[in-house]
């Protein structure tokens, strides 16, 4: 596989305040939330909003818990995983390839059907690591994602149409 | 004692019936396949696998669900030594020294103290868990609902503290999971809850979907943006197979040792396979007579952590059985694949289901032998999995989670949540957030949720129910401490610090 070889961006922000944030906000929507749940007095206990507020309330204080610790220059390394080198910078160009790879379903699978959608999303993917033998791959991801619509439909699950648009 | 024996080997009838011994033989191979693949690990493959065993029994999905957890294990130590690459956070300590011992041309001998290990702990976890399991299960039958709930309010602290580098992302990641835990119908009242008005979500969220997410797609997006480009150097397979008759004796007691450390370790809430196989590797290091040799290939330094590794992973099924409490992001997926059936483990599985639990149990005995064999004489198969090209595992593990996903139910809302919640499985990998919290959140939070209902409305909305009995008020006691101990002892450490400085300066 030939490397990568694109401009990389640069590593993650060293203060990233929007993960603070994000939680903090997440945690105020579900507070918000539980203010929209009927309590019902029929039920003896506490009522269905409770734990949706507790949760909220939890959400935000790790919110502020992590701008504080944000603010105090606390690091966020990223995670030490198989075949990936956390140290490297990330590569948006890999990073979108497989992204479009894992999204594509949401605008294909309904009028392509499973076995299309998984070739296509399978030569994304690959493409996002390094290869570039595209006819290839999308052989491959075609015999893959045929094999697996017939063996799964054999098995019960239904996977769809093969091919919606020749339906 | 007896009784245990009889319904042992009710099981083992179970188990050894031809369509379970194919399952368990499924199950090992795809472990070990899984083991040995990256990316790819137990949880996901089971949960991966959870739709398409609906339409087998139950207990021959559990049987092959028994081998895929074992199986992994036998699989990881293979690329840990060959490719000093571990595949799972049990195998690293056996990449330490294995991979050492592979590229000074011991690398098979490495390989066999590992499955040996691997089946001696695993035959006596599992031995443990046989005569374990049913006295905590009756024990567990005096636990009322405000016990559950402290039960799980310690699950909840020590998973969140023990598992990541930080308490408060550890905390983040568990209460993301029951954040989302509490989306749709609440059971109890029937109203919709944090739906945004989306009928889709009212069924709440697949704990299939945010597994796949989190760890397929999070996974795939994180290796493929930082993909290391390395090409991985196999040691060759050398040396024969079987041991010396020096390496026998230097393992023996390193692989009952890790056994001993193991179990024990891996039944606690969070005890997970990282901290037994450590203290196994500092342990014997510490008791051998040849420490020179640790760092630079010492048998001891596999025997031990390998042997600790598969017997947590019996421990690990000890609560999950007994008491329904998950402790490891595998055990969240072995609990869903119950609650796919309509089982809730516990105590009263075993009055209700004794065929499905010990057919279960008498296979994890039977699949230690299938995994010796597989492992042992056939290492050299798996080691031609690692012979496929990176691309085309990540592009697959896709194609598989799509099918996990879509096969669920046709449903467009179960991909769009599947594309989001992986961006946030990369973003957890990006800034170091556990998964594994966010998992044992989902699943365990509604249940917390209702034990917690049940104590309130059998106190008639008294709150100090939850401290009523010895049990609770000890759990929560318990959760209170793995909370506050590690600052306090930081504390402590720092103190003692700046007195010895002080000392020293004087």
């Amino acid at each position: 596989m030939p490397p990568i070889d694109e401009a990389r961006v640069g590593a993650a922000p060293p203060r990233p305040w929007w993960i603070g944030l994000a939680v903090l906000a997440m945690g105020l929507v579900w507070i918000y939330g539980a203010t929209s749940i009927q309590s019902t007095t029929a039920f003896v206990g506490m009522g269905p909003e409770v734990m949706v507020a507790a949760v909220g309330a939890g959400l935000v204080v790790l919110g502020v818990l992590l701008l504080v610790q944000i603010r105090q220059g606390v690091t966020f390394r990223p995670q030490e995983e198989e075949n990936a080198d956390a140290d490297a910078p990330p590569s948006r160009r890999a990073f979108l390839f497989s992204l479009a790879g894992v999204a594509l379903p949401l605008a294909t699978i309904r009028w392509l059907g499973f076995p299309l959608t998984a070739a296509i999303g399978f030569t994304l993917v690959t493409h996002a690591f390094g290869s570039h033998r595209t006819l290839f791959d999308l052989a491959v991801g075609a015999a893959l994602g045929v094999g697996a619509w017939f063996m799964f439909s054999k098995l019960g699950i239904d996977l769809g149409p093969f091919l919606p648009l020749i339906r | 004692m007896m009784d245990t024996l009889t319904q042992l080997i009710a099981g083992f009838a179970i188990a050894l019936q031809p369509i379970n011994l194919f399952w368990a033989l499924v199950g090992c191979a795809l472990g070990t396949a899984v083991g040995v693949l990256p990316g790819i690990g137990p949880a996901l493959t089971i949960a991966l696998l959870m739709p398409v065993t609906a339409q087998v029994a139950p207990e021959s999905a559990f049987i092959m669900f028994a081998g895929i957890l074992y199986g992994a294990l036998y699989g990881g130590s293979t690329t840990s030594i060959l490719l000093n690459t571990p595949g799972e956070s049990g195998s690293v300590m056996t990449a330490l020294e294995g991979n050492r011992m592979a590229r000074t041309g011991r690398g098979a001998a490495a390989l066999a103290t590992a499955a040996i290990g691997s089946f001696v702990a695993g035959t006596f976890g599992t031995l443990a868990l046989t005569f374990l399991a049913p006295a905590i299960a009756e024990l567990a039958f005096i636990f009322g609902p405000e016990d559950y709930f402290a039960l799980m309010i310690l699950s909840f602290t020590s998973v969140a503290v023990v598992m990541g580098t930080s308490r408060v992302r550890g905390f983040t990641a568990l209460f993301f999971g029951l954040a989302l835990g509490t989306i749709g119908i609440d059971t109890q009242t029937g109203q919709s809850r944090m739906v945004f008005g989306t009928l889709e979500l009212l069924d709440g969220i697949s704990f299939t979907v945010v597994l796949v997410a989190l760890f397929a797609v999070g996974e795939t997006l994180y290796v493929a943006s930082r993909n290391a480009q390395v090409h991985a150097v196999l040691n060759p397979l050398s040396g024969g197979v079987w041991m010396t008759r020096e390496d026998w004796k230097r393992s023996w007691k390193p692989w009952l040792r890790g056994t001993l450390i193991g179990f024990p370790i891996g039944s606690l809430p969070a005890g997970g396979t990282e901290i037994p196989t450590f203290l196994s590797y500092t342990l014997e290091r510490r008791l051998s007579p040849h420490p020179e040799q640790f760092g630079e290939g010492a048998i001891e330094g596999v025997a031990g952590p390998e042997a600790a590794n598969n017997a947590a992973a019996a421990g690990i099924l000890v609560p999950l059985l007994t008491l329904g409490l998950p402790s490891t992001a595998t055990a969240a997926v072995l609990l869903a694949a119950f609650q796919n059936y309509g089982l809730q483990p516990g105590p009263l599985l075993f009055a209700t289901n004794p065929g499905l639990l010990w057919g279960l149990i008498a296979s994890l005995y039977i699949g230690n032998v299938i995994l010796l064999v597989l492992n042992l004489p056939l290492v050299g198969i798996w080691v031609r999995l690692l012979l496929i090209p990176r691309p085309y595992i990540y592009a697959g593990i896709v194609v598989f989670a799509l099918v996990g996903v879509w096969g669920l139910s046709t449903s467009w809302m179960d991909i769009a949540l599947m594309v989001g919640l992986g961006l946030i499985g990369y973003m957890a990998r990006v800034y170091d957030f556990p998964i594994a919290p966010a998992l044992i959140g989902l699943i365990l939070g509604p249940q917390a949720e209702i034990q917690l209902r049940r104590a309130l409305a059998v106190s008639q909305n008294d709150w100090s129910v939850l401290v009523s009995t010895p049990i609770s008020a000890t759990l929560l006691a318990i959760a209170a401490l793995v909370l506050v101990l590690p600052l306090l002892l930081r504390r402590l450490r720092r103190a003692e610090r700046r007195i010895e400085q002080e000392a020293a300066a004087k």
